[in-house]
């Protein structure tokens, strides 16, 4: 691994964001892909060897909270992951994902059964080239549609990266270890909270701004104290799931398993909490397609699915018991 | 400091999560634990022998400079020792302002002979410290405090009364605020004693709070002289001071809290898994609630180990310090309610396990009323977090 200690996770934030506005106005995946990889984004976990970055998963978190703020419609954290995961496996697959010639993406929910069943929640299959299908075996194998699967169309609530169903009658393809699939999943959640972050701060700037500007009344609505005290709990909502981001890439953290594990259910809950409180603090205007306040809260509630955060509580609550017992 | 002196240290400091966990569980006494059945209350007298103890063993005062009886360590130790601190039911210091105010004020301000004076004397508890900032006019709004401090030939002869002022009955210090000037002034001309209980005109008067304790007075202060040596910094010098430390303090004061929590949510669960007929309550109907609260615990750790790095890396923390404190009060508090209302569903004729954690959450429960009044409420941390973190437009 890189041990470059001139490289600041912060540097990358100015690119991300710039990379994001860009991807904004660009056509269609393919374009956005290839803005992404120029940037070295989609690389920047993967090894020298296919043309990554090799830098820890605390370099993703800025690009990803760029990317969460700025409605990044791209599968950007499936590519970061799945290149570093089949760099040593498949390295001229690995190349090809990190140069964004090849979007992947990963069916979080479900696993096969053999080698067929249904998968689903696979942000932007329809799109992607490849998509990552689990196994009973707790492996994972990287399917191309139309070869022993096939992408169906699914009711989703996320607009920038809608989630496609995945059906596959004989999975074959580059396949991933449980070992590898476990680092993947790991990692995903404290990717998926800097997601949430990036979408959570946006909210709270929007609905500070919001707040400023409107006037009722004769004055701003941020002159009643019951709209500040609504920004102050969204402030500390947004401040709780930054911290304990932080907290779980430290080198410093005893327990980062059970530190990523928490972040990423409280970024769920919390960063649901921060959008509907600025839609709320919007009045009638945050309720309107055009604010985009909800496609920032379509997004949270589509990863708090996608990082199966009820199965995750359901997992604190095995590990108190047992810890109790 | 030397590198070698720097290596000593965090050598030091490494190993003392290690040696804290070990001393706690062999020296901890059965009648000090919470999670054990008691007969009695606790004496002031044996609370100050163990937290004597406790410092002795290092577990006390770790940042404290080693002259004044401190380990003369780094941040991480004392999160490494609060850490082990909280994971042990063992009751709350009785000096903790003593500790965690009074302390780093006097450090903060105290001339020489002030740090060698009080400062050994808090961490071997001699010394217990309350803190009389409060007035019935003047609680969340201290600008409004109306104590006079009047400086004659004699010394500093002071007039006023203090309110909430915890511990001040078993107190020997008292860290007292007063103003030199006229209420108009308010911030201004603000001044900090370390003013001796026992000096005449002094009164003070216990009030009983919701957990039947008498853990607060009122203090009286009639002509009350004070020495122009037990002053701290001059007038506004000594109150500027003190409100660097208390923002500093806000975010690191008993940073063993989560820790602590963890340990009442392990004892609640582990007391309903010990019966047949309360396993269903952690087991089932209470299960996802309680899992949320271990998810804020681990949330709360979240805010307290990184402010505790931002401080490491030299950062001001100002208004930050509000956010783990309106998190842990309000999260603390969501436990106590949920406590009861488990506890509440044990049986009438209960095991000792049951019958001490019903007795333990039911303390809880009640105490936890105070935590998003005191050290600021609830509404003043929200408007700071207003006002000096998103800066919002109060006018038009």
């Amino acid at each position: 691994m890189t041990t470059d200690t001139e490289l600041n996770p912060e540097d990358f934030v100015e690119t991300a964001r710039a990379v994001t506005t860009a991807c904004a106005e660009a056509a269609g995946l393919p374009e956005r892909m290839d803005l992404l990889a120029e940037a070295g984004l989609t690389g920047i976990l993967a090894p020298e060897a296919v043309g990554g970055m090799d830098l820890p998963l605390g370099f993703a978190v800025p690009v990803l909270r760029a990317a969460g703020g700025g409605f990044l419609a791209a599968p950007l954290l499936e590519c970061m992951l799945l290149a570093r995961a089949f760099a040593g496996v498949d390295d001229a697959l690995a190349s090809a994902i990190v140069s964004g010639e090849m979007p992947v993406t990963v069916a979080w929910s479900g696993m096969l059964g053999g080698t067929s069943g249904v998968v689903g929640r696979a942000p932007l299959a329809e799109a992607c080239a490849r998509v990552l299908v689990l196994g009973a075996d707790e492996g994972g194998v990287l399917v191309t549609p139309g070869e022993g699967a096939m992408v169906e169309t699914e009711s989703t609530l996320d607009l920038e990266r809608p989630e496609a169903r995945v059906r596959v009658t004989a999975a074959s393809g580059p396949e991933l270890s449980a070992d590898a699939v476990a680092r993947l999943r790991a990692d995903a959640l404290v990717l998926r909270a800097a997601l949430i972050l990036g979408a959570a701060e946006d909210c709270l700037s929007r609905a500070a701004d919001y707040a400023q500007e409107r006037v009722q009344f004769g004055r701003p609505l941020s002159a009643n104290q019951s709209i500040q005290h609504h920004l102050a709990r969204d402030c500390l909502a947004v401040e709780t799931i930054r911290n304990n981001i932080h907290r779980s890439l430290s080198p410093e953290c005893a327990v980062p398993a059970a530190a990523a594990r928490a972040t990423f259910v409280g970024a769920a809950t919390l960063g649901a909490r921060v959008a509907e409180s600025a839609i709320q603090v919007h009045g009638g205007m945050g309720f309107t397609w055009e604010v985009p306040l909800h496609r920032h809260l379509r997004m949270i509630k589509a990863l708090a699915a996608q990082g199966g955060a009820a199965d995750l509580i359901e997992a604190v609550a095995a590990d108190l018991l047992a810890n109790a017992a | 400091m030397t590198q070698t002196a720097l290596a000593e240290t965090r050598t030091a400091e490494q190993g003392m999560a290690a040696h804290a966990r070990a001393w706690l569980d062999a020296n901890l006494p059965d009648a000090l634990r919470e999670d054990r059945p008691s007969t009695r209350r606790n004496t002031v007298a044996e609370l100050c022998d163990w937290e004597a103890k406790l410092h002795r063993a290092g577990l006390v005062g770790a940042t404290w400079p080693k002259e004044y009886g401190g380990g003369g360590l780094g941040l991480r130790a004392h999160l490494d020792i609060s850490r082990e601190i909280g994971r042990t039911p063992m009751p709350e210091s009785v000096n903790s302002i003593g500790k965690e105010l009074a302390g780093p004020i006097i450090m903060a301000v105290g001339r020489p002979e002030q740090k060698a004076e009080y400062l050994p004397a808090i961490l071997e508890m001699r010394d217990i410290w309350c803190q009389g900032f409060s007035e019935p006019n003047a609680g969340s709004d201290l600008a409004g405090l109306r104590t006079r401090a009047v400086q004659t030939a004699d010394g500093w002869v002071v007039n006023g009364q203090k309110i909430w002022t915890s511990g001040a009955s078993k107190s020997r210090r008292c860290l007292l605020l007063a103003r030199t000037g006229p209420v108009e002034d308010r911030h201004r001309g603000l001044v900090l004693f370390a003013l001796r209980t026992d000096t005449p005109g002094v009164d003070i008067r216990e009030i009983q709070s919701i957990d039947g304790e008498r853990s607060f007075c009122e203090v009286f202060l009639n002509n009350v002289v004070i020495p122009e040596e037990d002053m701290l910094g001059s007038p506004d010098e000594g109150w500027a001071a003190a409100t660097r430390v208390l923002s500093i303090e806000r975010a690191t004061n008993r940073m063993h809290r989560a820790w602590r929590f963890e340990n009442q949510l392990n004892h609640l669960v582990s007391a309903c898994l010990s019966d047949p007929a309360t396993r269903h309550l952690a087991e089932s109907t209470y299960r996802r609630a309680l899992a949320e609260v271990s998810v804020n615990i681990e949330l709360l750790k979240g805010h307290v180990e990184t402010l505790v790095g931002s401080l490491i890396d030299g950062q001001e923390i100002g208004p930050r310090g509000s956010l783990p404190k309106l998190f842990w009060s309000e999260a603390h508090q969501g436990f106590a309610r949920l406590a009861l209302e488990i506890v509440s569903q044990f049986p009438v004729e209960a095991s000792d396990t049951l019958r001490v954690a019903r007795k333990r959450m039911e303390d809880i429960y009640l105490k936890s009323r105070a935590e998003t009044i005191y050290a600021g409420t609830t509404e003043i941390q929200l408007d700071i977090i207003s006002k000096r973190i998103l800066q919002l437009k109060r006018k038009a």
